[in-house]
């Protein structure tokens, strides 16, 4: 499919540094909270103090009335916009209705930290004083804060009008917005005939991306109500359209332009700052920044990752092969419905063949922030439960936990737990890989606390959505790319290898540009491990778009016919009339002013980029003190291809350390009221470099067919075992299962109590 | 109230109002518009703001601006001389050391002062020198390395 599949690849597979990165090691990147515009102003936003409770009142006269105040905002600054009301993102599209409540509460508050109401001033100090002259006014409703509590038969209902999917037949789970089954087979019958059955009960506490940038945008309005909005965000597209839905303004009059991205990690894909600052500056008539503290982002300003309860079994045969998974997934969405769970569930199952499974998810709301995506989302959770069941399966065969993976891996071709069959993968590879490597053959060593060694593998989907790209060819034959996204993980550096390798000329001959959107073509956000690959396939495909056309125009300077030119390394040659050739450099300088090259790149709906890996974990645990010491961690992952090892490493490397942050320090503590107890970055404790030892990452190269340079998706998968991992290390080394995630040292330590006494 | 902070911020000397509560990082971004030290938790948490005073580590949004009168300030803008990189920035890129890059600045003036103290650091010097910079991208595996190779350059023998 593409150009450059039949001879070596010469840029593309490399390890090129990024090209962006001497600006950031100078501090010259900028994020939009490093952006000054001339006359701007300071946006706040005024949160709920409540957990639940209908706004009954909110009287904004004193703020507007104080000196330096410029605009105050409420929900009546905004149309009214009803559920299910759906715009285009990826194969799905996404509910504006959501947005739009995580945006500014109306009517009611769902959880603390709500946005009630802003202001912009002339400074900070102004802003924060006229927040606090506005007077809301709250009759305080019954708050539920976890599963638990949600789903008792008296709790109160968040959504009492809602009617909940996925219950036919069957009465509806308290508060439960939705159900979704995935069943095959007779599990009933195959766990009650299966000679070993293990079973994982977990409950997992609700996380957050931890990206280091906090959230921030800058707008800027002119008289004729155009804005612009800066933004550190996942997809500048998206920001647009739920922007201007919000706001009820054409896309035409918003131009979205995509900085520096401080981190996301599924977390700046919904808007949260962005409709409010873009109201406050067509307000005002001044450009308004905003910029969230870190207490705000982690109390009720963005959104975290579900919390979890899941229960799973899983049954085998006297050999070893498994005969049923059958689980319940219970998703805490938090105060808005929809975090759907076929996908997760899919991914915790996806790894084996098993004839029988019955996997049951709920969607369960409550009144927390509502939560949104974090690299591969529910897939952390739901492998946390269903890597220790096979687990069990494996101690109670006295099977190799590994030899149990390969006895029951998928292959291509083999049913997908949602029913289709398997695209190209390389599981098997993967798990010989690991029983060839030291990790998994050396011993373990022996140390003053006991130790153990887990294993767990991950799946994760690798979407497609849609990418786009332009290619322009400059007056000497230098070539720029525009993308249509943006940059979130060193992608302009790997587009730029694309391009090169495509165009057969220097790195250094290419230069990309994220575009705005006003400067480039819809591509949905960079999310779903989906970006590298179909972004590759785009400006693959402006390269060759772009090169038929400079064949044009190089046989008309030869005089023979297009189809006689052949390309390679910057020079177009011809067949005809004895050989005569010029290079894209001569045939730009002299045709330039004919006309511009543009080619054209657009890739939608490619095959699915499955992710899988397999991950070993050596740790040492303190009976005494409940601690958990990473001491070696390896991961394997088939990637596809690598198109560029460095940066796929770092992904990995990356992702690896934030999944063992949630295994084992990071989870939010609310209170009873509703109040998130550990919003700072010290009490929510996001792993540091003394905590983790070198991640060594074995790359597996399985190409899928049919996608330019065969890549798969790299980033979400490898956060998705490490959990499972270590609690299947724990429980090897100290004979006890934790069940909470994360695995605390107080957990841990209880758990101990609790099995020896 | 307002007073006059007088500093030296990268070799310059520097006179700037400020109100008596502004931290710091407040007076180098916004003040004197070195936006390279960024904010990423205000509370000496995360490492971001992280700029040397007088050679030695501080979080900027832990010291108040006054604090910093008569001191000698550097920040990412004053490490690297024109377009010659720090031994430190120079293999930050080539390890692939910096991926979103928000805590690279504050990772560049820890190692930074790690190697003015300890030029030949092992891995664990390293790690417990950028202890208090939180990385939420990298695993920290690709800085480590990019210190330890900073360290054998500067230190190895014309």
């Amino acid at each position: 499919m593409s150009a450059t599949d039949s001879r070596d690849l010469r840029v593309v597979g490399k390890r090129v540094p990024r090209v962006d990165a001497g600006e950031r090691v100078t501090g010259r990147a900028i994020y939009p909270a490093d952006l000054v515009r001339p006359g701007m102003v300071v946006g706040r936003v005024k949160r709920s103090t409540q957990a639940h409770a209908r706004l009954l009142s909110i009287d904004t006269s004193k703020a507007k009335a104080l000196k330096g105040v410029l605009a105050v905002v409420t929900a009546d600054d905004f149309p009214e916009i009803a559920p299910n009301t759906i715009i285009p993102f990826g194969e799905t599209g996404a509910d504006t209705w959501v947005s739009a409540v995580i945006v500014m509460a109306r009517g009611r508050v769902l959880w603390r930290g709500q946005p009630v109401a802003a202001v912009a001033a002339v400074d900070r100090a102004t802003a924060d004083a006229a927040l606090d002259l506005i007077e809301v006014a709250y009759e305080p409703l019954p708050a539920v804060m976890d599963i638990q509590a949600a789903t008792r038969p008296d709790a109160p209902l968040l959504y009492p009008d809602l009617k909940p999917k996925g219950f036919d037949g069957v009465p509806a789970v308290r508060n439960a917005a939705s159900r979704t089954v995935i069943s095959r087979g007779d599990t009933t019958a195959a766990l009650a005939s299966a000679a070993a059955v293990g079973e994982a009960r977990t409950v997992i506490d609700t996380g957050h991306q931890g990206y280091i940038e906090p959230h921030a945008c800058v707008a800027e309005s002119d008289p004729t109500g155009n804005v612009t909005l800066w933004v550190s965000s996942q997809g500048g597209f998206q920001t647009e359209i739920q922007t201007a839905v919000i706001l009820g303004i054409p896309q035409s009059r918003l131009k979205v332009v995509p900085l520096e991205i401080g981190g996301g990690f599924g977390g700046k894909i919904t808007v949260h700052l962005e409709p409010i600052a873009a109201k406050l500056a067509l307000l005002c008539g001044r450009p308004v920044k905003m910029v969230m503290s870190r207490e705000e982002l982690l109390s009720g300003g963005s959104g975290p990752a579900a919390a979890a309860r899941i229960d799973v079994r899983v049954g085998a045969d006297q050999d070893g092969k498994l005969t049923a998974i059958d689980g319940q997934y219970v998703f805490d969405t938090g105060g808005i419905p929809g975090t759907p769970t076929t996908l997760l569930m899919q991914a915790s199952a996806a790894c084996y063949q098993c004839p029988s499974l019955e996997l049951d998810g709920y969607d369960v709301m409550t009144n927390k922030p509502r939560t949104e995506a974090y690299r591969g989302p529910g897939g952390i959770q739901a492998a946390y439960a269903v890597e220790q069941a096979m687990d069990e399966v494996a101690l109670k065969l006295n099977l190799d936990p590994l030899e149990l993976r390969r006895r029951n891996a998928a292959v291509t071709g083999s049913l997908m737990p949602i029913g289709t069959a398997f695209p190209p993968i390389g599981l098997t590879n993967i798990l010989d890989a690991v029983a060839g490597h030291a990790c998994w053959r050396d011993p373990l060593g022996t140390g003053a606390l006991p130790r153990g060694r887990g294993l767990a593998l991950g799946y994760w989907r690798g979407t497609s959505m849609t990418s786009a790209a332009h290619v322009t060819i400059a007056g000497d034959g230098r070539v720029m790319v525009t993308m249509g996204s943006v940059d979130i993980s060193g992608t302009r550096t790997t587009m730029a290898q694309v391009a090169a390798e495509e165009m057969q000329l220097p790195l250094a001959d290419v230069y990309v540009a994220m575009g705005d959107t006003k400067s480039s073509g819809y591509s949905d956000a960079a999310a779903g491990s989906r970006l590298a690959r179909t972004m590759a396939a785009a400006v693959a495909f402006a390269c060759q778009d772009a090169l038929a056309q400079l064949k044009e125009r190089a046989a008309q300077r030869m005089q023979c016919t297009a189809a006689a030119v052949t390309y390679g390394d910057g020079v177009f040659r011809t067949s005809d009339d004895g050989g005569a050739s010029i290079s894209i450099f001569d045939l730009m300088r002299a045709t330039l002013t004919d006309g511009a090259i543009i080619g054209r790149g657009v890739s939608t709906k490619l095959p699915l980029g499955v992710e899988i890996g397999a991950h070993v974990v050596d740790v040492e645990v303190d009976p005494e003190t409940g601690q958990v010491t990473v001491l070696r961690y390896t991961a394997f992952q088939d990637v596809g291809r690598a198109l560029n090892p460095a940066a796929v490493e770092g992904q990995i490397e990356g992702s690896v350390v934030q999944g063992l942050g949630w295994a084992l320090t990071e989870g939010f503590d609310y209170g009873e009221d509703g109040r998130l107890r550990n919003a700072s970055l010290l009490d929510y404790r996001i792993l540091t470099a003394l905590d983790v030892p070198p991640i060594e990452v074995v790359l597996i190269e399985t190409p899928v067919p049919n996608v330019p340079y065969g890549v798969r998706g790299v980033g979400e998968m490898p956060i998705v075992p490490p959990a499972a991992a270590v609690a299947n290390a724990i429980r090897r080394a100290v004979g006890v299962r934790v069940n909470y995630m994360p695995m605390t040292p107080e957990r841990v330590r209880a758990a101990i109590r609790k099995a020896h006494g | 109230m307002k007073q006059i902070i007088s500093c030296r911020v990268n070799g310059e000397a520097r006179d700037a109002l400020g109100a008596g509560s502004e931290t710091l990082l407040e007076f180098l971004r916004d003040g004197l518009g070195l936006t390279g030290t960024k904010e990423g938790c205000s509370n000496g948490n995360c490492g971001s703001c992280t700029v040397l005073m007088d050679g030695a580590p501080v979080c900027a949004c832990l010291v108040l601006a006054g604090e910093a009168d008569g001191a000698e300030i550097t920040t990412i803008e004053g490490v690297a001389k024109g377009n010659d990189l720090h031994p430190v920035q120079a293999a930050l890129v080539a390890h692939g050391g910096t991926q979103c890059g928000f805590c690279t600045p504050g990772i560049v003036l820890s190692a930074v002062a790690l190697l003015e103290r300890t030029p030949n650091p092992n891995e664990q010097e390293i790690r417990h020198a950028i202890a208090g910079n939180l990385c939420r991208c990298t695993g920290y595996d690709k800085i480590v390395e990019a210190i330890a190779d900073a360290a054998s350059t500067s230190t190895r023998t014309p």
